[in-house]
């Protein structure tokens, strides 16, 4: 299975890889730069020894066939599932919230794996054979088995994955052409189901969540990082302002500023002229993705594509919006960018799957 | 209808609908770009200034933790502002030298200073308590040597205060910041105080209120310059319990010295007027710096004083026990008040030869003077007739050897054995005969709580009704509003003829009354009525002679029964010269010394 085909190296899409690599740089240098000293530098190389295993597992991922990974996925699924509900039993709290699990030396976050798991089980639920169409049935069914992970994760709280997973399958559902009336549907029929949610919360999640809508209800928490966040990236004006004056950054103003914060400081550092080329470089990238699910004929592969492309893009532009102050603030790491394992590896294997998709085209 | 466009395959509609996809993505990033235009661009220059001038800093202010007050309206506990110190870990340059001095200047370890900061990032801004409870002095010192200590803070938050420090230690129970593990759980900050122990933890969600925050400005030096904005918090709810406060401090005053519990309960509904349970914690010690060696010796201190003995406790009932045999006989017809015996001290039963607690025995005896007198003769011989079925079902419908549902936690069940003639292989021994004779005096392998004890009194004084112990009345919220209100609930009733009832209660006034074992209760003009135990303690050390728990169950007025007040003092020795002395003090405060008693009994 892991013989390499040469005609597949021929296929290899490297601009996606390029601006995938241009992106992780860019990271690097972040947070080379984020702290005076050496503490800089060591998360720096803890990063790096990440994105080594990411490629690891990128090129793993991109040399399987990708259909043969649809087809077990609903082994995937069950393994996912029970990572998610060992979360439950061995998990460890940090920030108030249930994600991680020890291995070792090292903490591992099975919800961010479980957004690809999530992908290959829609793909393996609804591809269809050339010449079927796809039944009622497995579009329902397909539901089911999506919400019952859904509702893990928001029990984690990880509301974050949760709210990924929300456009993803919106994203999936709208291509292989769900009628729009129908996805209106189940999006009144989600709408109508919060207020049961809600009753099912705890109290002090029930606070969590109501700050997240207005953050002004915990004074010294979220709204702070919204507001130091801003201030990081505006002051980083038209060119930024270079490594060293960026105070808001390296003077710990900000919260979070390695993990899910860490746009703004690039934002700081590097100005609107820095953000302009990585947010292109996003865009080419999501764009990318798109290419290669509108030019696959395969339906697996289609359904993959287009998940592992919607996976990205709704991270990315959650988290931007979350830290210009657009959107309100939720736990989701920028893919390829925040400083984290477990998000590193995932992103890496995702791009693993759609280089694979690409390569298994022109066959 | 169907679900899906037509049959998959069309490669066209596929990317087309991809494509539209992208084009919703690609508005996001352009809708982006148009934000971070606004904010670099067009905002850059002010928020350029703003970045420059920096110095915001967050500082909680912590909510006034409700207050919990007795049935008549009097405070069990208030708040009082508190200097705490704190470190801000970001803002301590030279850490080592600054922690030095403070040791010095406060008298404080080294390394407890320095533990507290093992815990959180260095470049942390968010203030970390170290220490609570700082005098005014200290509180000086640190303020005058203020530049020399930066990240240094005093800050003023609101701190329990009790009347005495022991003061209904168990039922109202400590306040302490959150460890490590509690932490660990997610539901609270580092730093928060929350009810450990007692009615503080039970009631903690409605007790701790909402912090609020203060937005600071600070110049260069940490110090305030200017107050940005301010979040108040929300004060925690006020606890109306059904304690009597004055009851309480005379049933802690009777048992000075003594290790045991108090009971205090009112048998109309279930409120409890007063639990203590000696020797109580010093709650103000708890709540402060109390370093590991003082929490060590606390809790390896022999005499256990963090467990409460009303609710934790378990003791044979001893002879308080003959009433559940009595009410057993009586109502199966087994036993009549008619019966007698003779007793001279000595049972034989086979090869065993049982004895009473009196030597030379009680000479004729009835049912009624048996109770009276507590002759175990008689009650030896009744107990085989009334059967320990029986007498195992009355002990169980009186609820004792379950738990009462305090709500308080950690409540023990006590036991009730079960009655099994066979043996089992692996199971406890058979029955036997001589079971029968040690359950029929309340010895043997019976088990029960002060507050089960109370709450079967309260039956006996009510005719049959057992209440659930009722500790909160009702929770106000600080605008005013209802948070919770508990009406008194009933978990079980005792089904006796009125007869028995009466007889019952008859014999119990003879025991106070009538030179039985409880005379020392007797109060002139109010009929108490009790029954006295002496419980051989399941301990170790066959020493002294000290060694037996000494019982007393009792309520009055007998006529129209108010209060039950029972009292158990661990290795006092007899009941009637140990624990009906205490009752005494405790029935004396409550009738004669009527002073702050506006409404005794009537629910609210």
């Amino acid at each position: 299975m892991l013989r390499v085909d040469r005609r597949l190296l021929q296929n290899v899409d490297w601009l996606l890889l390029g601006t995938g690599f241009f992106i992780i740089a860019l990271s690097i240098l972040s947070m080379w730069n984020l702290a005076p000293g050496r503490g800089g530098s060591a998360l720096a190389w803890r990063q790096l020894s990440w994105v080594g295993i990411g490629l690891v597992a990128l090129v793993v991922v991109a040399s399987v066939d990708y259909r043969s990974l649809v087809r077990v996925a609903p082994a995937f699924y069950v393994l996912g599932l029970a990572l998610l509900v060992a979360v439950f039993v061995l998990g460890r709290t940090v920030s108030g919230a249930r994600r991680w699990i020890h291995l070792g030396p090292v903490t591992f976050q099975p919800s961010e794996l479980f957004k690809l798991i999530f992908v290959l089980t829609l793909a393996w639920a609804l591809s269809t054979r050339p010449g079927e169409s796809l039944t009622r049935g497995s579009v329902i069914g397909s539901l089911a088995l999506v919400g019952v992970p859904f509702l893990l994760v928001v029990r984690q709280p990880d509301l974050g994955t949760a709210l990924v997973l929300v456009p993803v399958m919106a994203a999936v559902l709208v291509g292989i052409g769900v009628r729009l009336r129908v996805l209106g549907a189940f999006a009144l029929a989600g709408v109508a189901a919060l207020p049961l949610a809600w009753f099912a919360l705890k109290p002090y999640q029930r606070d969590r969540l109501l700050v997240y809508l207005d953050p002004f209800r915990d004074p010294l928490g979220t709204a702070y990082n919204v507001i130091q966040a801003k201030i990081a990236i505006g002051s980083g004006q038209l060119l930024g302002k270079g490594v060293s004056g960026a105070t808001q950054s390296r003077l710990a103003f900000l919260p979070e500023r390695h993990t899910d914060f860490i746009f703004a400081v690039f934002a700081e550092m590097w100005g609107f002229i820095g953000c302009l080329v990585l947010i292109v470089a996003y865009g080419l990238l999501v764009l990318r993705g798109f290419d290669i699910a509108a030019s696959t004929r395969e339906s697996r592969g289609r359904v993959l594509a287009l998940g592992v492309t919607a996976v990205f893009a709704a991270q990315t532009l959650i988290n931007l919006g979350m830290v210009t102050g657009l959107l309100p603030v939720v736990g989701i790491p920028l893919p390829l960018m925040s400083y984290g394992g477990s998000s590193m590896v995932a992103s890496l294997m995702g791009l693993g799957l759609l280089l694979s998709i690409r390569m298994r085209q022109f066959r | 209808m169907d679900l899906v466009h037509g049959p998959g395959g069309q490669r066209d509609a596929w990317s087309r609908r991809v494509l539209a996809l992208a084009v919703v993505a690609t508005i996001g990033f352009a809708g982006l770009l148009g934000q971070l235009w606004y904010l670099q661009a067009l905002e850059g220059v002010r928020l350029q200034e703003m970045s420059e001038k920096n110095r915001i800093r967050i500082r909680p202010v912590a909510a006034p933790r409700g207050i919990l007050f007795d049935r008549n309206g009097l405070p069990l506990v208030d708040n009082r502002p508190a200097f705490t110190l704190s470190f801000i870990p970001r803002e301590m340059e030279d850490r080592d030298s600054v922690l030095a001095r403070l040791s010095v200047l406060l008298k404080v370890p080294l390394a407890e200073l320095r533990e507290s900061l093992d815990r959180v990032p260095p470049d942390s801004f968010r203030p970390v308590r170290v220490r609570r409870g700082l005098s005014l002095e200290e509180v000086t010192e640190v303020e005058e040597r203020k530049l020399e200590l930066p990240g240094v803070v005093v800050e003023v938050e609101p701190e329990r205060v009790y009347p005495t420090s022991t003061f209904a230690a168990h039922l109202l129970g400590y306040v302490r910041e959150v460890n490590e593990d509690q932490v660990k759980q997610g539901r609270y900050r580092r730093g928060d105080m929350i009810g450990q122990s007692g009615l503080e933890r039970l009631l903690d969600e409605f007790l701790r209120g909402r912090d609020g925050g203060e937005r600071i400005e600070v110049d260069a030096l940490g110090r305030p310059v200017r107050m940005v904005r301010r979040v108040e918090p929300d004060p925690g709810a006020q606890v109306i319990t059904s304690v009597d406060r004055r009851i309480q401090e005379v049933a802690e005053r009777a048992m000075e010295g003594r290790a045991g519990a108090v009971v205090v309960m009112d048998p109309r509904n279930g409120d409890v007027l007063a639990m203590t349970s000696s020797p109580a914690f010093a709650l103000d010690r708890l709540t402060g710096n109390l370093d590991r060696e003082d929490w060590r010796r606390l809790v390896s201190d022999p005499m256990t004083p963090l467990m409460n003995r009303a609710l934790q406790s378990q003791y044979a009932p001893g002879s308080v026990f003959k009433i559940i045999v009595a009410a057993a006989g009586l109502q199966e017809g087994s036993l009549t008040p008619m019966d007698g015996t003779y007793c001279n001290g000595q049972f034989h039963l086979g090869a065993w030869t049982f004895k009473d607690w009196k030597e030379g025995g009680h000479g004729h005896v009835d049912l009624r003077s048996a109770l009276v007198h507590s002759c175990n003769i008689f009650f030896y011989q009744a107990g085989l007739k009334v059967g320990p079925e029986a007498i195992v079902r009355y002990a169980r419908a009186f609820g004792l050897g379950g738990p009462t549902g305090t709500d308080l936690g950690a409540e023990k069940p006590g036991l009730i054995p079960a009655v099994d003639w066979k043996r089992h292989r692996d199971g406890p021994p058979a029955w036997q005969a001589g079971d029968t004779i040690n359950i029929s005096i309340g010895q043997g392998r019976t088990l029960v709580t002060p507050m089960q004890v109370a709450r079967m009194m309260s039956a006996v004084a009510n005719g049959g009704i057992l209440w659930k112990p009722r500790l909160v009345q009702r929770i106000e919220r600080a605008d005013g509003t209802l948070a919770y209100s508990a009406s008194s609930k009933m978990t079980g009733h005792v089904e006796l003829s009125p007869v028995v009832w009466a007889f019952l209660k008859g014999a119990l006034v003879g025991v106070v009354n009538e030179g039985g074992t409880g005379a020392a209760a007797r109060i002139p003009g109010i009929l108490v009525a009790g029954k006295t135990g002496t419980a051989q303690s399941v301990a170790k050390s066959d020493s002294n002679k000290g060694q037996d728990h000494a019982w007393f169950a009792s309520f009055a007025p007998a006529d129209d029964p108010q209060v039950v007040v029972v009292v158990l003092v661990e290795r006092g020795g007899k009941g009637g010269q140990v624990a009906a002395p205490i009752a005494h003090k405790i029935y004396q405060a409550i009738f004669l010394e009527k002073v702050a008693m506006v409404d005794l009994g009537g629910d609210s």
